[in-house]
């Protein structure tokens, strides 16, 4: 179940736990970074913090008076102390936390302020974006990467075995291309798993595509029926537009019960009560979305709890977390780490 | 539960767990990891205090810190290609299981927890990589040895003479070949006959008189590879061909397997193949040996890959082609196999992903000559190849395989 972190400032953006041991938090006043878990160590004058079970990525202030800022990288076990393990000068952009004529600002790490390239947490770590591409949003699952651009279309590349760069192949794609069964579809976010994605529209439609082997994609999944946990044939609200599914062989009893391992093409998700998504953020195999009325729905793998549901199940269907609605909290974002979930609620206003 | 500090923390109440703990070292620090600095920091610890656990006694810490260290390497396991997978991870993934194992059976010595500390043993086989010289073999063959000895009489089917129940409805079609050339066979030709003739040239070759007195032509029946290897996990394909839509894979016991896709008139068709089940359960490779034709390639002894190929009557593995040399061995049953020269690749139409690149879209036994006109003018070798029967398929020839009955090869791929 969700349990409360003493939160000295809002916390923005927010960062939750990257690795197995690790977890960070960083406040936007002052800049001021704190690890917990396995890594420990603070650090000043940061403006963005990201990290991977090997690597943690720091973007700070720059040494000068210019503006512009420092990436650094640092090993976990250095508690940010003595010196990192490698450093890239970022350069000035328009600057300044209110973006250009208002629009929204290249996202956060890995993505680059500059939005002309990223970090990974394999070598080569500074990889430069296509010119063309005009990013604002960037996240990484285990094998590929999802970006999101200005004009709200989605790009993936990397490895497509199961399914998670949304072409409809399980070929893997060297460089980013854009997801044609979204084309039109102006999208508000994208979040990516290990091996699944998702999408957001500014509509508040929920796309998903991927692995489903633990039901993160709210589709019925053969592992978790065998568990007799799988609500067969009653998948909520999945609606095929289109996209190719590919199912394992049929059921115990003879009747052929479609469980979908891979979703090679989007699938739109009808959450429950017709409600309509603003956030969204993936586990290494769950995934959780935040409602435009502030609800949190969690689904995927749940054996160590991260669903929120006060159990271990795993969920092949979107479920509410209903913490928040008991204590009357309104959810405004959520950020996993591969195995947890963070959420940041505020108390409902008084009407 | 308080903690006598006079009490070894590893003492433990049956003579499985004896015999256990005697393959393991002694104490922690005897537990050697070895893992190179791929493994992150973080897994390292924590698999440091998953032994620790387990040798202070602490099972319910040590089932559960083991777990995440199986979950954390398995997501490793599963990214990127499998050849790519750091094998310091599969060691990892082995340690856990290991770990696991060990502590299941400490709790308990009853069929159904041996049997799932084996099947966890199975997967650390599969999946891992060789950890403490081996030891996950020899822990899986005492948890055999141990639920054998409480099941005789053997339980499941016990078929013996398989052919007689008919497995499939479908009555086997044994293809026409008069107008079809076939393979050539040689008995026992010397290894520079082999070699000028046939391997340098890269011509297939049927050998008899090399492989047909191996103890496994009469060993081997349903009956004593259910003895040998029943309660063992393995991968199975489930599904007509790899190429098919609905086509998984999966895994079982063998005894399942046998029971759901062998006997009992099965729904759909399982195959286990591809499988080195020798590594695995190495009882098993007594019964074979490695052809001498292997050692004139260029590669090691160890580097020889051996493949187990078990299945029922109609079992089909469609026009691919391999990146090494295979020798073929027919052990139970008979297979018709088809062979197409890499010359006419262009013939067979290979499929343009990455993933099938080496298969044929041609479906062999009924092509769509439509679809791939050229496929009917190009030339071929086919056999029924039978037990005791070595096939030669030289490196990057088409083949194509269907069996006749149910059928047991064993495949050995070199350099």
């Amino acid at each position: 179940a969700p349990s409360r972190c003493p939160a000295r400032a809002a916390p923005s953006p927010l960062r939750a736990t990257p690795g197995l041991c690790s977890a960070l938090s960083a406040p936007a006043g002052g800049g001021r970074l704190e690890l917990a878990g396995a890594a420990g160590g603070a650090a000043g004058g940061c403006r963005d913090a990201w990290a991977s079970e090997a690597l943690l990525v720091l973007l700070r202030a720059g040494p000068g008076p210019e503006p512009g800022a420092e990436l650094q990288a640092w090993a976990p076990g250095s508690a940010l102390r003595g010196e990192p393990l490698w450093v890239h000068t970022v350069e000035a952009e328009a600057e300044g936390d209110d973006g250009p004529g208002g629009k929204p600002q290249a996202g956060p790490l890995p993505l680059l302020p500059c939005a002309r390239a990223y970090v990974s947490p394999r070598p080569p770590f500074y990889r430069p974006l296509a010119p063309g591409l005009r990013a604002r949003r960037l996240e990484l699952g285990a094998e590929h990467a999802l970006l999101l651009d200005e004009a709200g279309q989605v790009f993936s590349w990397g490895g497509g075995r199961h399914g998670q760069l949304g072409h409809g192949t399980l070929e893997a794609e060297l460089e980013p291309r854009p997801l044609e069964a979204l084309q039109g579809l102006p999208m508000a976010e994208v979040a990516a798993g290990g091996w699944h994605s998702v999408s957001v529209s500014e509509t508040g439609d929920v796309y998903i595509w991927g692995w489903n082997e633990s039901g993160q994609l709210a589709l019925p999944t053969r592992s978790l029926a065998e568990d007799g946990k799988t609500v067969a044939g009653e998948a909520a609200g999945l609606h095929e537009g289109g996209p190719d599914v590919k199912s394992t062989a049929g059921g115990e009893d003879g009747a052929p019960t479609p469980f979908i391992a891979v979703q090679p093409f989007p699938a739109l998700l009808d959450l429950p009560r017709g409600s309509e998504a603003v956030k969204a953020s993936c586990g290494s195999r769950h995934t959780a979305v935040v409602t435009r009325t502030g609800e949190l729905y969690t689904w995927g793998w749940g054996k160590y709890g991260q669903l929120g549901h006060k159990d271990t199940s795993s969920w092949d269907r979107p479920c509410r977390v209903e913490y928040f609605v008991e204590r009357q909290l309104q959810v405004r974002a959520v950020s996993c780490g591969p195995w947890n979930t963070y959420a940041y609620a505020v108390e409902q206003e008084k009407s | 539960m308080a903690e006598d500090i006079n009490r070894d923390p590893l003492a433990g109440a049956g003579a499985l767990w004896e015999a256990l703990l005697a393959l393991l070292p002694r104490t922690k620090e005897e537990l050697k990891l070895d893992l190179s600095e791929k493994v992150e920091r973080s897994v390292v610890m924590l698999l440091q205090e998953a032994t620790e656990l387990f040798y202070g006694g602490r099972r319910n810490e040590c089932l559960q810190t083991s777990e995440a260290v199986l979950d954390y390497s398995w997501e490793k396991l599963n990214t990127g290609p499998w050849q790519d997978v750091d094998k310091d991870w599969r060691r990892v993934y082995a340690f856990g299981c290991l770990l696991k194992a060990a502590c299941l059976c400490e709790a308990s010595e009853d069929a159904t927890t041996v049997a799932a500390a084996l099947k966890v043993c199975d997967m650390g086989l599969l999946m891992g990589a060789a950890i403490l010289g081996d030891i996950l073999i020899k822990v899986a063959a005492i948890l055999q040895t141990h639920l054998l000895s409480r099941k005789r009489p053997a339980q499941g089917p016990t078929q013996e003479q398989p052919s007689t129940k008919k497995a499939r409805n479908e009555h086997v079609s044994i293809p026409d070949m008069k107008s079809e050339r076939t393979v050539p066979r040689l008995h026992c030709p010397s290894l520079q006959y082999f070699r000028k003739h046939f391997l340098v040239p890269e011509r297939p070759v049927i050998l008899e008189g090399v492989a047909d007195h191996w103890p496994c032509m009469k060993k081997w029946s349903l009956e004593y590879i259910q003895e040998v290897a029943g309660c063992r996990t393995v991968p199975v394909e489930v599904g007509s061909r790899y190429t098919d839509e609905e086509w998984s894979q999966t895994l079982m016991t063998v005894n399942e397997f046998i029971s759901k896709y062998i006997v009992d008139e099965p729904r759909d068709v399982g195959y286990l193949a591809q499988h080195q089940l020798f590594d695995q359960i190495p009882e098993l490779k007594q019964d074979i040996s490695i052809p001498d034709y292997c050692c004139l390639g260029d590669g090691e002894e160890d580097e020889i890959t051996i493949n187990a190929w078990f299945g029922p009557q109609g079992t089909v593995s469609p026009l691919h082609q391999d990146p090494q040399q295979n020798l073929l061995v027919q052990v139970i049953g008979r297979k018709y196999i088809r062979l197409y020269s890499p010359q006419e690749s262009e013939a067979l139409y290979p499929h343009d992903t990455h993933l099938l690149h080496n298969t044929s879209q041609v479906d062999v036994e009924h092509p769509d000559l439509e679809k791939f006109p050229q496929f009917a003018e190009a030339p071929f070798l086919s056999c029924i190849l039978s037990p005791g029967e070595v096939l030669f398929i030289p490196v990057k020839y088409w083949h194509y395989v269907r069996a006749l009955d149910l059928s047991f090869s064993v495949s050995f791929w070199w350099s």
